[in-house]
């Protein structure tokens, strides 16, 4: 349960360890990863495969670490399950995000910045 | 007539009452799945619902209540084989404003980071992913009205 991180071909893979990104956890999520954007990581892979349902208070979450990283990095999002894809078409935040297939495809993509 | 007894004479419901935390709203959101999943709804719909009703009952915990744990969130599903499926969401909380007109989702623009909003996308998803909603308030307390077609 809960989050992890690790460093890879120059990048932070976010590994989210919930079935559930919703508003119990959004507060949380969030705070997680605003340190390691205050830590100086700011090209982010945040890996949703284990993350089966999110509603708008984990998008939230997400969109703010977007906003914290600001043009300085990115974050890109890896592995949605079926409804996190849908949530992030419904919303149209797949404009705003990169979402790969899997960590590895991330991974693979040229860093931002 | 009750609205159990009005309930009664159309379809089957089921009540659900869980304390109003966040922590708690997965309770609601697994019994609604089960529920759907008699309804011959797809599993994109059975998502969605899910997603709808904790939207809702997110909205009831986090206004009604201002986010304090302790008081109840009632949520009755009131099911109509082949016809439609109603999802109440009732709190005895602070009331909303009438829905009124609900904002489309906004679409963030890629280029204006004042665009990409943190919050504030709960009802208009509700909204655009259900048949019909309404809010009632009175002094017996709120109810968030859901409903979609079957069959």
């Amino acid at each position: 349960m809960g989050f992890s991180n690790r460093q890879e071909a120059e990048k932070t893979v976010v590994e989210v360890d919930e079935s559930r990104l919703d508003a119990s956890l959004a507060t949380p999520f969030r705070d997680y990863i605003f340190d390691l954007i205050g830590q100086g990581q700011k090209n982010l892979v945040v890996d949703l495969s284990k993350v089966d349902f999110m509603d708008s208070s984990g998008l939230g979450a997400i969109v703010a670490a977007l906003k914290q990283v600001g043009g300085d990095g990115a974050v890109e999002l890896a592995n949605p399950q079926k409804a996190v894809h849908d949530l992030f078409d419904l919303t149209c935040m797949d404009k705003i995000f990169t979402i790969h297939g899997s960590v590895s495809d991330a991974l693979a993509s040229p860093k931002k910045a | 007539m009750s609205a159990m007894e009005s309930n009664n004479s159309v379809g089957q419901c089921l009540s659900l009452s869980i304390n109003s935390k966040m922590e708690d709203t997965v309770l609601v959101a697994m019994a609604i799945r089960g529920v759907c999943a008699m309804t011959g709804l797809t599993m994109e719909d059975i998502n969605r619902i899910e997603l709808c009703v904790v939207e809702v009952v997110n909205n009831a915990i986090e206004h009604a209540y201002s986010g304090n744990s302790g008081s109840r969130v009632d949520v009755d599903v009131v099911v109509e084989p082949g016809n439609k499926l109603e999802i109440i969401v009732k709190d005895q909380g602070k009331s909303m404003p009438a829905l009124g007109q609900v904002d489309e989702v906004q679409v963030p623009d890629p280029m204006n980071p004042d665009t990409w909003t943190t919050s504030g996308r709960g009802l208009p998803i509700v909204d655009q992913l259900m048949d019909d909603i309404r809010y009632e308030s009175s002094d017996s307390g709120n109810a968030f009205h859901m409903v979609r077609q079957l069959g």
